[in-house]
């Protein structure tokens, strides 16, 4: 078992955001999280990458607990958010950015990791020295996300990858993610595109107001009635 | 910068009260207290004229002193040539002080955030060069008489008071007016507010030169008041730190803020005067740190503050790093 | 409130190429657009759309062609002047006057749009009233506009855009985020607006609401239009498929139909 979280709290100040969540993601695994706008599904992330207060509960990793760490640390254990709406340095570089990714390392690989992500991610070799608030959102998405693996992740944890992007493009993001899933990483996907995420992952949650209510493999979870109705209307 | 520009206005009625009660300071026959009230008014005068840009338009202006000192450098000049009517004072120092803050706003009104305010800043610096070399101004640290009339000491003293009390009016019935929604809209959002067909420059001009006519008829009856006129004394740093800090106070963007706000301080200043006449300024520093690390809203903030304590505690955060 | 003006809404994109520089944004782009409908904008990130509601709302000069709106040619309009035209926008990264309330934030609208030289405060606030039952944010009225949840600062921008009088409204990807139930909210807001004769260009990158509410749809891509027509010719064009909705979309759009004629 690679993330295992159990009876998780956490609030936002006085606003409690997270009652008594449970889940796991097994090694090498590809978990969907899905729910609605303020169901809490960032803070979730947030609370596992420790930048939401956690009140109570226990977020191991490998083992090893993870609860009230800083965020550097969880980092070095292995576990890497790609934020929502991706967070990039908008006024430094690509290349630099993805070097942002590699802060924490003191190792000699990080050129070598370079040159394997954009072998994985050949459009940011186009635009290696454009500045990144200037790329094209999709191409954000792809810096967001090779930054994230730059610090040589487990487990990667990816907020509403596909929120603004034209289909064609989560497909190819997509793709990325097969490949990296392929290499060992496992993946913990918030996703508000919800038939997508259902499709792609092995296993899903579903979150309402802070709340685990529904779980399951994917699969079943894509002809579940209520899910239907609540999630994949229009 | 509360939700809603309006709510307060029973503050704002107590704030005339308090006014109401500044008319019988004459009245105690102190010389000492007629002047502290009178400084307290033309502070409060100032500090209505930078509410006006910085607190309801958002746009922070270290150069307000500009507008005081050209209304007194207005009286001066009158003076100079026999009119002493304070009248003509400060109707010259409103024309002079809107021409100077159209002419000068149009151009460094465009600039946004910091770059305004150190453009300000440069132009009040400049003020003060300026008056120091005109020769024609009395100049180069250079001295200006003009004539005290002992017999109507009172009467300035009353007209402070009604240059404040129609500052006060015009902000309160200007933030209740289309014109306060435009300036508040700039603040909050200025792309926004072009989007919804307000014209920012527009705006933004008529903000500063309200402000100015303020802080210029707070000027024009200063000079004759004072009976002395010099660029230290006109462009003076407490001109311009007073009135800022007296907004921040009280309350930036509201009707009463200035006036509460410049009770307060001045009250504590005397108060700290007082008792700790050496380090006094020591803890006037103090207080106002404290104030913005709990207060940065200003007091009013707490009037009508909907959801208590926790309300205030989060919005504190959006001031935290 | 009648929106449909005697000029006319009808909106002409002839030709129009946009340059910055080096850059090509948009290149011989021509549609129209018929007064009362609504018109989907879709394609990549990158592929002019943004720059294409510049140019349609008159702040962008076309570098070639030209946009005529109700017979006239609009071009180099400041920001403030367009919702004086008849043009409101909705932006992505939405906008509200934090401090004010909601009613607050409409009411700007009114006192500055189209009508609002003519409008008091008074008058502008009472205006407010039918928006925001319109918009459904009648229970937040007076409540500051910061304390919104996302779908209900959406529902805000849309507000403030109807307080200015529009005959045309561009959206701009309104609907990002929101989830399926508050989309098709979403939808039969527009719909209802749509319905009080305003005429409405959507740029959404949600598939499924685009094709529902959209008469016809332009799809951009790298600055060019590469598909227009009906919802139904557009996702079935090749070139759009591969340009914007993917192999994935492709298929699944096979086999609904296949479900619904077997079914």
């Amino acid at each position: 078992m690679a993330l295992a979280i159990h009876g998780l709290n956490a609030s936002y100040g006085d606003v409690r955001v997270l009652w008594d969540v449970s889940l796991e993601v097994g090694e090498g695994e590809i978990v969907a999280l899905i729910g609605n706008n303020g169901a809490g599904k960032s803070s979730l992330l947030g609370a596992i990458s420790g930048l939401v207060h956690i009140d109570s509960g226990s977020v191991t990793y490998a083992g090893r607990e993870l609860a009230h760490l800083p965020p550097d640390a969880v980092v070095r254990a292995g576990v890497i958010q790609v934020p929502q709406n991706r967070r990039l340095f908008g006024a430094l570089t690509v290349r630099e950015n993805l070097l942002m990714g590699a802060y924490l390392r003191s190792d000699k690989e990080v050129d070598a990791d370079l040159e394997r992500v954009l072998i994985l991610l050949p459009r940011l070799r186009e635009r290696y020295d454009y500045l990144a608030g200037r790329l094209s959102g999709g191409e954000q998405q792809m810096v967001a996300i090779a930054r994230g693996l730059m610090g040589r992740p487990k487990m990667l944890l990816i907020d509403e990858m596909s929120l603004g992007l034209a289909p064609v493009l989560v497909d190819q993001l997509l793709e990325i993610l097969q490949q990296i899933h392929a290499s060992g990483v496992a993946i913990l996907m918030v996703e508000q595109d919800v038939q997508t995420a259902l499709e792609f992952a092995e296993r899903a949650y579903v979150l309402e107001t802070g709340r685990i209510i529904l779980s399951g493999p994917a699969a079943q979870l894509l002809d579940d009635p209520s899910v239907k109705k609540a999630y994949l209307g229009v | 910068m509360l939700a809603g520009i309006t709510g307060r206005r029973w503050v704002f009625i107590g704030a005339l009260g308090l006014m109401g009660l500044l008319l019988f300071v004459p009245g105690l026959h102190s010389e000492y207290l007629n002047l502290t009230f009178r400084n307290i008014l033309m502070f409060a005068a100032m500090s209505y004229g930078w509410n006006m840009i910085g607190g309801y338009t958002g746009y922070v202006s270290f150069g307000n002193v500009v507008f005081f000192g050209i209304g007194a450098y207005c009286s001066a000049v009158l003076s100079t040539h026999g009119i002493n009517n304070l009248f003509a004072d400060v109707a010259l120092a409103l024309v002079v002080n809107v021409i100077f803050a159209v002419l000068i706003g149009l151009p460094i009104l465009r600039l946004r955030g910091h770059y305004f305010g150190i453009a300000t800043l440069a132009v009040g610096l400049a003020a003060f060069d300026v008056a120091n070399n005109l020769d024609v101004l009395g100049g180069s640290g250079g001295v200006e008489l003009k004539q005290i009339d002992q017999a109507h000491f009172y009467l300035y003293y009353y007209a402070m008071w009604a240059v404040t009390l129609v500052c006060m009016l015009a902000t309160f019935f200007i933030a209740r007016s289309k014109l306060g929604y435009a300036f508040v809209a700039i603040r909050e959002n200025e792309e926004a507010a072009q989007v919804l067909g307000i014209s920012p420059t527009r705006y933004k001009v008529i903000a500063w030169a309200i402000g100015a006519m303020m802080g210029g008829a707070a000027g024009a009856v200063f000079g004759p008041a004072n009976g002395f006129l010099d660029p230290g004394t006109a462009f003076a740093i407490d001109n311009t730190v007073y009135p800022i800090a007296m907004a921040i106070l009280g309350g930036m963007g509201t009707a009463s803020g200035p006036f509460i706000g410049a009770l307060l301080l001045s009250g504590v200043n005397e108060i700290l005067q007082q008792h700790f006449l050496t380090i006094h300024a020591l803890f006037f520093g103090i207080i106002i740190v404290l104030m913005m690390l709990f207060l940065p809203r200003g007091l009013m903030y707490l009037v009508g503050l909907r959801g208590g304590m926790r309300r205030w505690l989060s919005d504190l955060q959006a001031y935290r790093a | 409130m009648s929106v449909a003006s005697e000029n006319g809404v009808s909106l002409r994109i002839e030709h129009v190429g946009m340059r910055f520089g080096g850059l090509r944004a948009l290149d011989d782009v021509s549609f129209d657009v018929e007064r009362g409908t609504i018109l989907g904008l879709i394609g990549p990130n990158g592929s002019g759309k943004t720059t294409m509601m510049n140019v349609v709302s008159g702040v962008y000069k076309p570098t070639s062609g030209r946009v005529m709106y109700g017979g006239k040619r609009i071009a180099d309009v400041p920001t403030h002047e367009v919702c004086h035209l008849g043009i409101a926008r909705t932006f992505q990264v939405v906008k509200p006057f934090a401090s004010l309330t909601v009613r607050e934030n409409v009411a700007v609208g009114a006192m500055y749009g189209r009508l609002g030289a003519k409008r008091s405060a008074r008058d502008a606030f009472a205006r407010t009233n039918e928006l925001l039952e319109l918009v459904a944010l009648a229970r937040v009225a007076d409540r500051p506009a910061s304390d919104l949840t996302i779908p209900d600062r959406k529902r805000l921008e849309v507000a403030k855009a109807l307080a200015l009088d529009p005959d045309l409204i561009l959206l701009d990807e309104v609907m990002a985020g929101l989830n399926a139930s508050e989309v098709d909210e979403a939808l039969d807001l527009l719909r209802s607006i749509n319905a009080r004769g305003v005429t409405l260009i959507v740029v959404e990158h949600l598939m499924k609401a685009i094709m529902s509410i959209s008469r016809r749809i332009v799809v951009l891509a790298e600055g060019k239009k590469i598909a227009e027509g009906t919802p139904q010719e557009v996702t079935s064009s090749p070139a759009v498929i591969e340009a914007y909705l993917g192999a994935r979309f492709a298929k699944r759009q096979e086999t609904d139909r296949a479900r619904r004629e077997g079914g």
